[in-house]
C-alpha cells in the first residue's frame, strides 16, 4: 500500500433520529437531499474536490442502501487502485463484537486501517453535513500553524449556539476551551466536526482514550478536552459558506428550500466544485402542455403535469393535473395523482399520493408524509 | 443470451441531408433527446437484450464518439471477458455508405474468430427505438432462417440483420468471389443461395436521415404516447453520465410542453422544445419549437422559433432567429450569434 499524506475518515452511522420515519431503513447520510443527492455525496464531493483520494466510510446504523449506495465509489471518482473509498463496518474480534460507541471509538478500532497507509495527517468528517469545502486549504492552514489537530468553526446564531460543541480562541486562533453543547455558550463560533489530526497525536490519543473505561469515546466531550488539558496545540481553522446540519425534519426542508433561494452561498451549478452522485440515468423531464412550473428544482425523469411552485422534486417523480406543489420536496419515483394538493411538506422515495388528496399544514410546521398518515388517520387530510 | 448474440454496429454511415450537424461529429454521435446520442438507443437495446459483447465500426470524425463510449462502462460493457469494441476502418476513401460493410468488417475478422457468440446481429447506428432483441433472437432460431431482416411493420426495412456467426464469417471471406458488398446485397440479390426471413417490428423506430426528420422527430418526443414507447423503465436508453445538478426554474420562467435534461437555468418562456443538458435560458427570451443541444446560453429578450442549435451556441441578447418546420434554421456548434446579423 502506498503511503498517503492525508486519509479521510467519515463517519456515516449516525441515526439521525429526529428525521422520523426518513431514517427508518436508512442512516442520516443516505438521505435523499437537493433533488438528486443523498447528504453524504456533499462530503464525498469534497474529498474528491480536495484531491484526497483514501477515504474510509465508517458505517453502523442500517447500513444496506449506504454500503450499496457508495459501492467502489466511482461516482466521486473514488474508485482507485491504491485507496480510494472502503466501507468500514464494525467488526468482531476473537475476543468480543465491537460496536462503535462513539465517534473516537469508531476511529480507534479502525487504527488498522489508517496504518496501512502510513498518513502525516487524518481528516476527520461526519456525513451528516451539507457543504462545500476545500479540505485542502484547511491541511495547509493546518501545516502552517504546525498545530497537532485543528478544528473547523463557524459562526452560528447564538441561539443555536448551545446545540453545537464551542469553542474559545485566543487572538491567533490557538484553541483555549472547548465546549460540547454548553447551556451558557461564552461565543458562537461551533465545531464543524471536522478535524485535522497529525498522525501521531491521533494514534497516541485514541490508544489512550480507549484505555479509558470513564470516557464515553467521543472526540468532542473527551479526547478534544484531554488534548487541551496537556496544553496540545489545537487551531479553529474559519469557515465562511453555506453549511448546515440537516438533523430535522424542518432544517432538512429549510435546507432545500435554501437551493431555490438566489442569496444562498451553495451553488451547485458551480463546475469547478461539482457535486458528485450516483447517476439514475434517467430521461429528461417531461413539462407537460398543461402544466406551470415556478421557482422550483427538477431533476430528470420527472413527468409534470398540475402546479409546482417552490419546490424540490426529485428523479422519477409524476405529478397529476390539476394537482398544486407547493414549498414542498418530493423525493425519488413518488407518484402524485390528480388533484392533490401538498404544501410545505416532505414526501418520501415511492410514495403513492391518491387522486385528491390534500396534504397541508395547520400550525405551520412541515409535514413528512407517512404510510400511517396514507392510510387516511391523519387530521391534514380531507 | 449472454454468450450466444453478437452485437454489431455500423457506425461509418453519413447522410449529406445531416451535414451542418456532421461537421465536427459522426452520425452515431449526434445528440438527440436532450441528453443522448442516437447511438445510444441501439446500444442500450443490445445491453438490454443481454449482449455482452458489442463491436463498433466507425469511420471518421469519432472523437465525439469515443469520447461518448469511453471504456463503455455507462452501458455496463468494461468486462473483463468481451465487452465494447472499437474497431475504426483503414478503409477510409472508400465511398462505401452502406450498413453492414464486409470491406471494413474484414480489417478486423479476427474478432468475429474470437468471439464465441454463435450469433451476430448488424445494425445500423442512426435509429431511434427501444427494442428486445431477445424475442427476435428465438424467432430466428425457430425459423431455422439463415439470414433474418428486421422490416419495421410499415414495410420499411430497418437495416438490421441476424445471422449466424459463422455464416457472417463466410460472406466477409467470399465478397471478392460472391460480389456482395454488404448485408443489403445478399438479400436484395435474388440469385442468393440462403434462406432469408422476414421478422417484423411492431414498436416505434424512426431512422434518422435528414435535418428535416430530425426536427421532426425530436420535437415528436413531446407526444407522451412516443416518449412512452422510449423511455422504458425495465429497458432504460443509457448515456454518458453527467453530474449536472437538477434543472432550475427561476423567476418569471414559463415552461410549456416540453424535455429538458438537467442542469438547466431557465429564465424564460419555453413551449414544445426539447433543452439539451446544461442550457442557460435568459430572462424574457422566449424559445419555441426549437431544439437546444448541450450547454447553449440564450441571452434576455433573444425569440427562436423552429431553430437548432448544436452544441456551445451563444445568443446573444435581444437576437431573433426563425425558421419553419420543413427547414429549421440550424446554428452550428461553437458559434457566437448576435442581435445584429440576424435582425
Amino acid at each position: 500500500m502506498g503511503k498517503k499524506k492525508c486519509v479521510a475518515m467519515l463517519l456515516a452511522g449516525g441515526k439521525g433520529s429526529r428525521l422520523n420515519s426518513l431514517t427508518k431503513d436508512l442512516a442520516k447520510p443516505a438521505v435523499p437531499f437537493g433533488g438528486k443527492y443523498r447528504i453524504i455525496d456533499f462530503t464525498l464531493s469534497n474529498c474528491a474536490n480536495s484531491g484526497i483520494d483514501t477515504v474510509g466510510v465508517l458505517t453502523q446504523y442500517q447500513p444496506l442502501l449506504l454500503n450499496s449506495y457508495i459501492g467502489i465509489g466511482s461516482a466521486w471518482d473514488l474508485d482507485r487502485k491504491d485507496g480510494g473509498v472502503t466501507v468500514l463496518p464494525p467488526y468482531a474480534e476473537t475476543s468480543e463484537v465491537k460496536w462503535y460507541t462513539g465517534t473516537a471509538s469508531a476511529i480507534y478500532q479502525n487504527l488498522n486501517y489508517l496504518k496501512q497507509y502510513q498518513p502525516e495527517y487524518v481528516l476527520i468528517l461526519s456525513g451528516d453535513h451539507i457543504y462545500k469545502m476545500n479540505y485542502e486549504s484547511m491541511l495547509e492552514y493546518h501545516i502552517e500553524k504546525r498545530a497537532d489537530v485543528t478544528i473547523s468553526l463557524i459562526e452560528v446564531p447564538w441561539a443555536e449556539a448551545s446545540r453545537f460543541g464551542i469553542m474559545n480562541t485566543n487572538e491567533d486562533l490557538r484553541i483555549t476551551e472547548f465546549e460540547e453543547k454548553p447551556a451558557e455558550p461564552k461565543n458562537n463560533l461551533a465545531s464543524m466536526g471536522i478535524y485535522i489530526f497529525s498522525w501521531n497525536i491521533l494514534k497516541e490519543y485514541l490508544e489512550m482514550d480507549a484505555r479509558n473505561s470513564k470516557s464515553s469515546h467521543d472526540f468532542g466531550k473527551d479526547v478534544i478536552p484531554s488534548l487541551l488539558e496537556e496544553n496540545k496545540k489545537l487551531y479553529a481553522y474559519p469557515f465562511k459558506g453555506y453549511w448546515k446540519d440537516v438533523g430535522t425534519v424542518k432544517s432538512l426542508w429549510e435546507a432545500n428550500m435554501d437551493l431555490l433561494n438566489d442569496e444562498c452561498d451553495l451553488d451547485l451549478f458551480d463546475h469547478d466544485w461539482r457535486i458528485y452522485s450516483v447517476n439514475p440515468n434517467q430521461p429528461p423531464q417531461y413539462i407537460s402542455p398543461e402544466a406551470i412550473v415556478k421557482e422550483s428544482l427538477i431533476n430528470e425523469g420527472c413527468t409534470i403535469e398540475g402546479e409546482i411552485d417552490n419546490s424540490v422534486l426529485f428523479q422519477g417523480v409524476s405529478v397529476g393535473k390539476g394537482s398544486i406543489i407547493k414549498e414542498s420536496v418530493i423525493m425519488p419515483d413518488a407518484v402524485i395523482g390528480e388533484n392533490v394538493k401538498i404544501e410545505k411538506a416532505i414526501v418520501p422515495g415511492d410514495a403513492v399520493i391518491p387522486d385528491g388528496t390534500v396534504i397541508r399544514s395547520f400550525d405551520d410546521e412541515i409535514i413528512l408524509v407517512t404510510d400511517e398518515m396514507l392510510s387516511g388517520v391523519y387530521p391534514a387530510f380531507k | 443470451m449472454k454468450r450466444k448474440l453478437l452485437g454489431v454496429i455500423d457506425a461509418t454511415t453519413y447522410h449529406d441531408d445531416l451535414e451542418e450537424l456532421l461537421t465536427h461529429r459522426s452520425l452515431a454521435a449526434l445528440p438527440f433527446a436532450g441528453r443522448y446520442r442516437i447511438i445510444d438507443f441501439v446500444l442500450s437495446n443490445m445491453v438490454n437484450s443481454g449482449i455482452s459483447s458489442v463491436a463498433i465500426f466507425p469511420k471518421m470524425m469519432y472523437r465525439s464518439l469515443m469520447d461518448h463510449l469511453g471504456s463503455g462502462k455507462n452501458w455496463d460493457l468494461n468486462r473483463k471477458r468481451d465487452g465494447l469494441f472499437f474497431f475504426p476502418t483503414p478503409v477510409v476513401d472508400s465511398d462505401i455508405n452502406k450498413i453492414g460493410s464486409f470491406e471494413n468488417f474484414a480489417a478486423n475478422l479476427d474478432f468475429f474468430y474470437r468471439s464465441s457468440q454463435e450469433y451476430s446481429i448488424i445494425t445500423n447506428c442512426y435509429t431511434v427505438f427501444n427494442m428486445n432483441f431477445k424475442p427476435l433472437l428465438d424467432w430466428h432460431i425457430h425459423s431455422g432462417c439463415d439470414i433474418t431482416e428486421i422490416y419495421h411493420e410499415n414495410g420499411t426495412p430497418m437495416e438490421m440483420y441476424l445471422v449466424k456467426t459463422s455464416l457472417l464469417i463466410k460472406l466477409i471471406e467470399t465478397r471478392n468471389e460472391t460480389g456482395y458488398t454488404c448485408m443489403r446485397d445478399v438479400v436484395l440479390d435474388p440469385e442468393h443461395n440462403h434462406s432469408i426471413c422476414r421478422y417484423d417490428y411492431s414498436g416505434y423506430a424512426v431512422m434518422i436521415n435528414s435535418i428535416e426528420n430530425y426536427f421532426s422527430t425530436s420535437l415528436n418526443l413531446l407526444n407522451s404516447d412516443v416518449w412512452k414507447q422510449l423511455f422504458i423503465k425495465e429497458q432504460p436508453i443509457l448515456t454518458k453520465v453527467k453530474d449536472e445538478p437538477p434543472t432550475r426554474y427561476l423567476k418569471g420562467s414559463a415552461v410549456q410542453n416540453a424535455m429538458i435534461a438537467n442542469g438547466c437555468l431557465i429564465n424564460g418562456t419555453v413551449e414544445n422544445s426539447i433543452i439539451s443538458r446544461g442550457v442557460k435560458i435568459g430572462k424574457g427570451a422566449v424559445i419555441k419549437n426549437c431544439i437546444i443541444m448541450q450547454k447553449c446560453v440564450i441571452e434576455d429578450n433573444c425569440y427562436l422559433d423552429s431553430v437548432i442549435l448544436d452544441k456551445d451556441v451563444k445568443v446573444e441578447a435581444g437576437t431573433i432567429l426563425t425558421g419553419t418546420a420543413r427547414d429549421p434554421f440550424v446554428v452550428r456548434k461553437g458559434t457566437k450569434q448576435g442581435a445584429l446579423m440576424n435582425s
